[in-house]
């Protein structure tokens, strides 16, 4: 295997390419909260972001500053080419196991 | 809803945690949070939310990775080239370079500092090549002895001849054993001279064990007749001016007439038998030679060594067993637990301090109390060069500002002033080497086996050398290089060097810390002098002054006395076994009525003894004037009286004793007198009178003319004894010379005291230099302002006049009470450290302290404010 993405990680890359423009710590973490029904911590999320952007799937600038942060900048997060090809090898490989799969899977 | 402000606490400690990590955008988001959740939930719940949140973040991967990348300028680059490592050097060549005086104090110091190391090294090399040169050195051991009875504890590296009967009588896994007597000591005749010659008795295994190859001579039979020996090349020259000797006889005195049955090549240094010749076991009287199954086998080993070689080394184990099965045989025939043990050839030197070594001998302790002296004397110059260079900080902060802005990283810093350091050690290892060479002959005249050492520079001390100088550089350098590393970028680039005070107290400590040591050693130089002064003015009571010792050899005492009395200059004469203060003998002395025994020391004399020698009697009366027939009487000191409890001087006159069989009877007592060291306090003593004894004549003279009488005394000599040679001494030349031990010390210590005094000097003076160039723009404007010179002097010594203080306020209490304790504990009669003493070492530390600091603050004093403050 090349890469190794772990689900989580997997979670937020396609969150973050799921949010386009508009991805930053806060509406990651309300996304993945509202999408999967689960509470993460905060520490986690960005835990798992300096990951990925140490791995080169992630990259961030600063910007965008408002009254509810008190003035202070977003960093806005932005899946890279890399990131792209990670996960959709993820995918294919979900993919070749779905059609591979003798059992049915699809529940309905 | 009113707009409420997260938790305030919770931030701060949020930013304080995270110091210069750029979070900005994480705790705009736990802003966010605290906006959306405010909205949704109570406030209480907020604020506890914002809690866990900054929680959560302290403890997470994100804020520690970001605190990581926070140290690191963002052009940071961890790679490593040769090219930097030019960089380094070139730069520390230029500062070098550019600050000269700094860097030849600097040097200078860790030069002398370095000195006494390189000695301790060169003597370690030396040590560890010892008995390399054998060719099966790892499966040669000796056996060595530890004796403890009640009292008394010995480890030997003696052990009886019967082990080596028993192991090759008895034990396989043995290759062979060497017996090796050491006693072997003769006079050579040879012509009109004796040529003393010195060696082992040992069996022809010796020559196949050890590596000592034969020159001439057939090793498998060289050592085998009686009187048949070898001489090293040496010896062979000295006896006969050539080395073609095979088959020459000579003769030795008392011992009979010797062949010689080969030649060796002189044993190299390092080997720690010593020897001249080896002469053949069976030459030894039959009962040394051998195991007799008497039980004096066991307990009276004195000079017998057993060496073994062994297949491999899995025959130790049994060997050992077997020894182990020995020693308690031996245990139970001595009345004493004795342990025989394997001592590995190699583990010989340097290894422990056994009693009655064979040859030469390095124990590690001795090495080790050298290691550290030499770590005394290092250390404050690796103070003195972390100290000027912490000092001079600010003068490199800005490049140092430079560089890390410029993406330097920490352990670069560190490696380039480490890099520096090396340089200028390496520098001070030249130094250190010239002073080096000056010392060692000083060194190996000191010792006892010094002219043995080979102390020459091999590549392998020259390697070690230089190791030492990298770890030097790196002991000196590391709180420098850890301080400059350790710099703020912005503060260093203000010029403001990161002024800490705990930094400061270090340093002073430093500088306390160092005069203390080079008082404390002022202390203990003019306390080992007053001593030595002491010991030879001590009143030993007794005459000293005006009685020459004559050896009488083999002369016989009564020729000796009628010939030497004719003599003009000679007015009285006594017979003696040994010399009074310096040597005698000892003997347990059992007393009759009580039947205790103790164990006393005494000299054998005659009845002029103590008429010559001034001793006083308080009781009785001196050994009778008539011809002697056998040992009759023994006069006794005050302390034998004591020790007997025999009660006053007067009560024990006529009280009987026995000595080794022999019954004597009280006839005197005598005051005490120091009849030994003065290290040892006085015991029990007594005389004895036995003609057989004497080996010394004493003469009390009068010498008008010294040269001539002492030529009389020579030609009377020569008419008693035209074959050996007159061997006149002055009694109390011979006394000081038994303290020559003194004058060792009081070297040892002058000069250990010079190198730790210049050292701290030399720090001393780096600072106030620094400190006058620091100040020089302050002082001038002082003096524009009308400040007088020796105000301005004062100014700039009152730091260090403060921190001397100090250093005597440390320095007075610790010396006063090692010194005290220390020469108690060596010296039975000794000089107490007096007050004296304490202001003389302080005046000399002052002096030299005052004296260097005022040359540089002098300077800066009496400089023209026109010149310093001109370029404003």
């Amino acid at each position: 295997m090349k890469t190794y993405l772990g689900e989580f990680e997997e979670l937020v890359l396609l969150t973050v390419a799921s949010l386009g423009e508009e991805a930053y710590g806060v509406s990651i973490q309300q996304d993945i909260e509202t999408r999967c029904k689960r509470t993460i911590s905060i520490g986690a999320l960005h835990s798992t972001i300096t990951r990925l952007e140490e791995k080169g799937f992630l990259k961030s600038w600063l910007g965008g500053a408002t009254q509810e942060r008190g003035g202070r900048s977003k960093r806005y997060y932005e899946i890279t080419q890399a990131g792209k090809k990670a996960v959709a090898e993820s995918k294919n490989m979900r993919d070749e196991l779905w059609s591979l799969s003798k059992v049915k899977l699809s529940l309905k | 809803m009113k707009q409420r402000q997260p938790p305030k606490l919770a931030r701060k400690l949020f930013e304080w945690y995270c110091g210069q990590a750029k979070v900005n955008d994480l705790l705009g988001d736990l802003d966010e949070w605290f906006y959306l959740n405010q909205k949704n939930k109570s406030a209480l719940a907020a604020k506890w939310l914002y809690w866990k949140q900054v929680l959560s973040l302290v403890f997470s991967y994100a804020v520690r990775r970001r605190k990581q990348q926070a140290k690191v300028s963002d052009f940071a680059s961890s790679s490593f080239s040769v090219a930097i490592l030019n960089n380094y050097f070139k730069i520390a060549a230029r500062n070098l370079y550019k600050h000269k005086y700094f860097s030849i104090v600097n040097a200078v110091g860790l030069a002398i500092g370095m000195s006494v190391s390189l000695l301790l090294i060169t003597l370690y090399v030396h040590v560890c090549t010892f008995d390399n040169f054998h060719a099966q050195k790892e499966n040669i051991y000796r056996v060595i002895t530890s004796h403890r009875t009640v009292d008394r504890e010995w480890e030997l590296a003696l052990s009886p001849f019967s082990i080596a009967e028993r192991l090759n009588s008895e034990l396989v896994g043995i290759e062979k054993t060497v017996r090796i007597n050491s006693s072997f000591s003769a006079d050579v005749v040879s012509g009109n001279l004796n040529i003393p010659l010195q060696g082992y008795y040992t069996e022809p295994s010796f020559l196949q064990v050890f590596n000592y190859p034969l020159i001439s001579g057939n090793p498998l039979s060289a050592l085998q007749k009686p009187n048949s020996i070898l001489l090293t090349e040496t010896a062979a020259r000295k006896l006969f001016n050539t080395t073609d000797v095979l088959g020459r006889t000579f003769e030795v005195t008392g011992q009979g007439n010797f062949e010689v049955a080969g030649v060796l090549l002189d044993p190299p240094k390092n080997s720690h038998m010593v020897f001249e010749a080896l002469v053949s076991h069976s030459t030894l009287p039959p009962a040394e030679q051998t195991y007799s199954g008497d039980f004096k086998d066991w307990t009276e080993f004195g000079r017998q060594y057993v060496y073994v070689r062994v297949k491999d080394e899995s025959a130790t184990a049994g060997l050992e067993k077997y020894l182990a099965e020995l020693s308690g045989e031996a245990s139970k025939r001595a009345e004493a637990k004795i342990d025989f043990r394997l001592q590995a050839l190699t583990d010989i030197n340097p290894g422990r301090d056994l009693v009655a070594g064979l040859g030469q001998q390095w124990d590690t302790t001795g090495l080790i109390i050298f290691g550290v002296i030499c770590l005394l004397i290092l250390l404050p110059a690796c103070f003195n060069y972390a100290n000027i260079s912490i000092a001079r900080a600010l003068k490199r902060s800005k490049e140092i500002g430079l560089r890390k802005t410029m993406g330097g990283l920490k352990n670069q810093i560190f490696f380039q002033f480490i890099t520096e350091t090396v340089v200028i050690t390496l520098i001070s290892l030249l130094g250190a080497l010239i002073i080096f060479y000056f010392i060692r002959a000083e060194f190996q005249s000191m010792m006892v086996s010094g002219s043995m050492l080979d102390l020459s520079l091999t590549w392998k001390v020259s390697w070690a050398f230089f190791i030492f100088a990298m770890f030097t550089g790196l002991l000196a350098g590391f709180f420098p290089a850890m301080h400059f590393a350790g710099l703020n970028p912005i503060q260093a680039l203000k010029s403001q060097g990161g002024k800490r005070s705990s930094k400061n107290r270090i340093r002073k400590g430093l500088t306390v810390f160092q005069f203390s040591l080079s008082l404390c050693f002022i202390i203990a130089l003019i306390l080992f002098s007053r001593q030595y002064q002491y010991t030879l003015n001590f009143d030993f009571g007794f005459q000293r002054e005006g009685i020459v010792d004559v050896q009488l050899q083999d002369v016989k005492p009564e020729q000796f006395r009628n010939e030497f009395s004719k003599l003009a200059s000679v007015s009285k004469m006594s017979m003696a076994s040994h010399i009074l203060g310096v040597s005698m003998t000892s003997a347990q002395v059992r007393s009759v009525d009580k039947n205790d025994s103790l164990d006393v020391a005494h000299i054998f004399i005659d009845q002029q003894y103590l008429d010559i020698f001034k001793l006083k009697l308080l009781a009785g009366k001196n050994f009778p004037n008539e011809i002697w027939q056998r040992e009759k009487y023994i006069i006794v000191n005050e302390e034998f009286v004591k020790d007997f409890q025999l009660g006053t001087p007067t009560e024990a006159i006529g009280k009987l004793f026995s000595i080794g069989g022999k019954d004597v009877e009280i006839i005197g007592v005598m005051q005490n007198f120091n009849y030994r060291r003065i290290s040892q306090k006085i015991g029990r003593f007594l005389f004895r009178m036995n003609p057989e004894e004497f080996v010394v004549a004493n003469l009390n003279v009068n010498f008008l003319d010294t040269y001539g009488s002492l030529a009389q005394m020579e030609s009377v000599w020569k008419t008693l004894e035209p074959e050996k040679k007159f061997e006149a001494r002055f009694f109390d030349d011979e006394i000081r010379e038994s303290y020559d031990f003194y004058e060792t010390l009081l070297k040892l210590v002058g000069f250990l005291g010079l190198l730790a005094l210049s050292i701290s000097l030399l720090g001393l003076l780096g600072m106030v230099v620094y400190t006058s160039e620091t100040k020089i723009k302050e002082v001038g404007i002082r003096k524009v302002m009308g400040a007088s010179t020796p105000s301005i002097i004062l100014l700039l010594s009152k730091d260090y006049l403060k921190l001397m203080l100090w250093a005597t306020l440390f320095a007075i209490p610790v010396s006063t009470l090692v010194a005290n304790n220390f020469l108690a504990a060596m010296q039975h009669y000794h000089v107490t450290l007096s007050f004296w003493d304490i202001l003389l070492s302080l005046a000399i530390l002052l002096g030299l302290g005052l004296a260097t600091i005022a040359s540089q603050t002098f300077k800066t004093a009496s400089t023209n404010p026109a010149e310093t403050l001109r370029a404003e």
